[in-house]
């Protein structure tokens, strides 16, 4: 092994491709090594910086975006796979029926720290959108992918709900 | 205690306006200082960094032209909700429109009051804010008179207004805010002002909405992590696996061929006291996070581990239990007399372990730094800049004034964010880097692996009987690299004593959420339930019976142990649970209390057990809290629920496990947390109380809850718990 303070030169493989990603209804075209975890091409690249980092494994759900309409572990699809398709963060979710959501998330005061809550929103609406009146036990399995350490996870089921229960909102979904 | 010294300055912004600002940050830079234009997308949030006229730290309170509120935290926000409860302080006294206040971060701070811990921000600040509020206040009434010539007498503020008194006429305080003349002994009249008594208050005492929920929701509430500056790198740091293990050598080859990976920098570590030391380590430097991740998988480094590559658990606990055994120890307390064992009838004595724990808060640690040589920029998320600027002062030899700390809200502090180590870490990898701007990232498992730790703790209490009465309580804890012990002995037990031994643990310890109140909190409270049930007595009853009504216990803390509050925490919880109530087979009740005397707030628990089919299942959770005057009883119940499912997660799963000075969890798959199909049912009741000033809240809830759930075991099934996790105390046969 070189000693640590030796001079080294790099000898670069470069591995580069234009990629389209289509978020939120605008189109992004980039350089980018195509391998990058769309979650990093988000934060990082387009400066999306809403959907969070959590694990990198697709264990806690702070990554989580949609894609066609299905809730997604950013971190875990890479950038490349995703070209071309429907992607919706949650920069994108005001202009939706789905803002409902979070005014339901301001409503029940869910957030502490907040920084899980983007996915959480992303996750929920993954669900709403494939089940648009899931039982208690459909929204707990549909959301226990999503970690909160605030301890927030009391009222995230009670800001789902709320939806589910309002008529006036969930017609708007 | 912050200075009181020069902490008032009262200035007129350039577009109109009044700055109001309390200087009791003492040694906070007064330069204006402006943040680079596209930090973040500021465009539409509700609260941010600064507006049109950037002022530092020292402008405390903004009233701009159009009437908003501009208020500079001065404790940082982490989820715990100071953003939203520190702000009703002042717009109460302020006779502020509620609507129109918003919050600025705490922009770049050097100061002698910032540190966040303790539950400390809402008592430590109540009595300045109000004061500020009302002096802002009388200030705007006093310009509205001048307009009118009239005397200030008749003249009253209301909901952003002054009005005259018997008349339509009334100025919006952004009219007035540029009208405000600063009297000559504007510091007496600060001190002596006026303020509202509790029966006036119109936001204090109610669930006002927070302040920041709004810019969460869209995803635009600022996180260090999310930072971008243009000419920015990114890090990422292979550390030696072993604390205080040294790096021998290393090859970057691999890794400077991953495109995006431009530099491959050595940190040599740096020792900040006997506890807590920066690793040794590689950084790697690059265009993207996530190729600076690679990059550091790519790079092949050569340690020295060192000594503790050597320490063994089993050992380490061993040590620990003999020196339990030993006479060795520091007194903490020590009430009455020292009971010989031959006047007392029965001895009982049990020792319980409270382990390692991780923080895995949901943001991983990160901070960005600039290394200018003379001078230095950091942005972070921290719970106490002053710690980081002392650090790098010392250790990069910069000059506190040339040292700028931009402060963001955290995803979650609960203590790590306490700690200043990875802040000094990223301006070591900034300067090893050449001077370059570097956001440096934690991955999840770097955040697991080089946690600072929650300390073990070995704690042993030996209770005295004599006639069936307890004669002599005392209380050994034996504990990783951490001096403290807090002796919280409120029990009226005669005789009482608390010793303290610190050993050499094999890594590096932090603060966690309610700090040594876990384990203190939850060996206690399963102990005095031990002994209740050998003088079969009721576990409530037997408490409430050495918990006299008055009295005030003196723990050599800066508060004393107010009996009555306590009493009434557990009264209301055990009421509210309907303690005693006839639970099916295999399903328990269990009752904890304890005190949380840094924030000097008392909390109680009933938990609701069942042991079926071979699982523990925590069904329900009541708790109760008496935190003094209450600001916001949904953020205090909020923080109760975090607290409860923080707990929760420690009880089940908490804990470390480490081989050969490596600690072996990486992810939240080997470090499970409490998950949303999980939970319990949780109620939370807030005390009434007439205390005239708020108390602690963010770390009263889970020091009972620990020992709720462990005695509502026993109640369930007649097993003991006395080591945390229950997964490994607990086998399948329960």
């Amino acid at each position: 092994m070189s000693q640590p303070d030796a001079s080294i030169l790099k000898e670069k493989i470069l591995n580069m491709a234009t990629i389209r990603l289509l978020v939120n209804g605008t189109s992004y075209e980039k350089e980018m090594d195509p391998g990058i975890p769309l979650l990093w091409a988000l934060r990082d690249i387009l400066g999306l910086t809403g959907t969070k980092f959590g694990c990198g494994i697709a264990q806690c759900g702070a990554c989580t975006v949609l894609i066609e309409g299905k809730a997604v572990r950013s971190c875990s699809i890479t950038s490349e796979s995703a070209t071309g398709k429907d992607i919706q963060t949650i920069e994108g979710v005001e202009a939706t029926p789905y803002r409902s959501l979070q005014q339901a998330w301001i409503e029940e005061q869910v957030p502490q720290c907040g920084y899980c809550q983007s996915g959480q929103i992303m996750n929920a609406i993954g669900l709403l959108k494939s089940n648009p009146q899931p039982t208690d036990e459909e929204i707990l399995s549909a959301m226990a992918g999503n970690i909160c350490r605030c301890g927030t996870y009391p009222r995230i089921l009670k800001a789902i709900k709320s939806i589910l229960d309002n008529p006036s909102k969930s017609n708007n979904i | 205690m912050n200075s009181r010294r020069d902490f008032l300055k009262t200035t007129t912004l350039a577009g109109g306006g009044l700055v109001l600002g309390l200087n009791f940050l003492q040694s906070c830079v007064s330069e204006v200082v402006s943040m680079p234009a596209h930090v973040i997308p500021l465009v539409g949030l509700q609260n941010g960094f600064e507006a049109e006229g950037a002022f530092p730290i020292t402008d405390f309170l903004q009233i701009r032209p159009d009437g908003s509120v501009f208020l500079s935290l001065t404790k940082y926000e982490m989820g715990q909700g100071v953003s939203t409860g520190l702000t009703s302080i002042l717009a109460e006294e302020l006779e502020a429109d509620w609507e129109k206040i918003n919050v600025r971060y705490i922009k770049s701070s050097v100061s002698k009051s910032d540190a966040t811990g303790g539950s400390t921000s809402t008592l430590q600040h109540w009595d300045l804010l109000r004061k500020a509020g009302a002096y802002a206040k009388q200030l705007l009434i006093e310009a509205a008179a001048r307009e009118w010539s009239v005397f200030k007498d008749e003249c009253y503020a209301e909901k952003n207004y002054v009005y005259q008194h018997g008349s339509d006429v009334r100025l919006e305080y952004g009219q007035l805010a540029g009208k405000v003349v600063v009297p000559v002994n504007y510091r007496e009249l600060f001190e002596t002002v006026p303020l509202k008594y509790r029966s006036k208050f119109k936001l204090i005492g109610r669930s006002l909405k927070s302040k920041i929920v709004p810019d969460i929701v869209v995803g635009r509430h600022p996180y260090a992590i999310d930072l971008r500056l243009p000419d920015m790198k990114y890090a990422a740091v292979l550390r030696c696996p072993v604390f205080k293990g040294r790096l021998l050598s290393f090859d970057a080859s691999e890794a400077l061929k991953i495109s995006g990976v431009e530099k491959v920098v050595k940190i040599d570590g740096v020792t900040l006291d006997p506890v807590s030391h920066i690793r040794d380590g590689v950084a790697v430097i690059a265009n993207s996070t996530w190729a600076a991740f690679q990059g550091k998988l790519a790079v092949r480094a050569e340690w020295d581990l060192g000594d503790n590559a050597k320490v063994e658990h089993e050992e380490f606990v061993a040590d620990c239990l003999q020196r339990l055994d030993s006479d060795e120890g520091r007194e903490i307390l020590r009430i009455g007399r020292k009971v010989k064992e031959s006047e007392m009838d029965e001895v009982i004595s049990y020792t319980y372990e409270f382990p390692y724990q991780h923080h895995a808060c949901m943001e991983p640690l990160n901070a960005t730094s600039h290394f200018k040589g003379e001078s230095c920029e950091m942005w972070v998320g921290t719970q106490s800049a002053d710690k980081i600027a002392a650090n790098i002062e010392k250790h990069l030899g910069i000059r506190k004034e040339n040292i700028k700390i931009n402060c963001y809200p955290s995803g979650g502090g609960f203590g790590l964010r306490y700690s200043s180590e990875y802040a000094l870490e990223s301006m070591l990898v900034s300067k090893a880097a050449g001077g370059d701007l570097v956001k440096m990232c934690y991955s999840r498992e770097d955040d697991i692996k080089f946690d600072y730790l929650n300390p073990f703790e070995l704690n042993r209490h030996t209770m005295g009987i004599q006639n069936g009465k307890a004669v002599s309580w005392d209380f050994k804890n034996v504990m990783a690299n951490w001096g403290g012990n807090l002796g919280w002995m409120y029990y009226n037990i005669p005789n009482r004593s608390a010793t303290q031994v610190t050993v050499d643990g094999f890594t590096h310890v932090g603060a966690w959420r309610s700090v040594m109140a876990n384990a203190e909190g939850f060996s206690t409270e399963c102990f005095i339930d031990e002994v209740a049930h050998k003088l079969n007595r009721d576990p409530l009853e037997f408490r409430l019976s050495l918990l006299p009504r008055g009295n005030m216990v003196d723990f050599n803390h800066s508060y004393q142990c107010n009996i009555n509050r306590l009493r009434g925490a557990l009264e209301l919880v055990a009421r509210k649970a309907k303690w005693g109530k006839q639970m099916p087979e295999r399903h328990g009740q269990g009752v904890a209390v304890y005190p949380y005397m840094h924030g000097n707030g008392y909390g109680a628990v009933v938990a609701e057990v069942s042991a079926v089919n071979n699982e523990i299942k925590v069904n329900k959770i009541t708790a109760s809290i008496d935190c003094g005057l209450v600001i916001n009883p949904d953020q205090v119940r909020q923080q109760m629920e975090g607290g409860i499912i923080w707990a929760l997660s420690a009880i089940l799963y908490g804990g470390t496990e480490y081989v050969n000075g490596v600690v072996q969890r990486s992810n939240f798959h080997d470090n499970p947390v409490l998950r949303i199909n999980e939970i319990p049912e949780i109620d939370v009741h807030v005390c009434e109380n007439d205390e005239s000033q708020p108390w602690g809240v963010g770390e009263i809830g889970g020091p009972p809850c620990y020992a709720a759930v462990c005695n509502a075991i026993f109640a369930a099934t007649g097993r003991r718990i006395r080591k945390l996790p229950i997964s490994k105390t607990l086998s399948a046969n329960i």
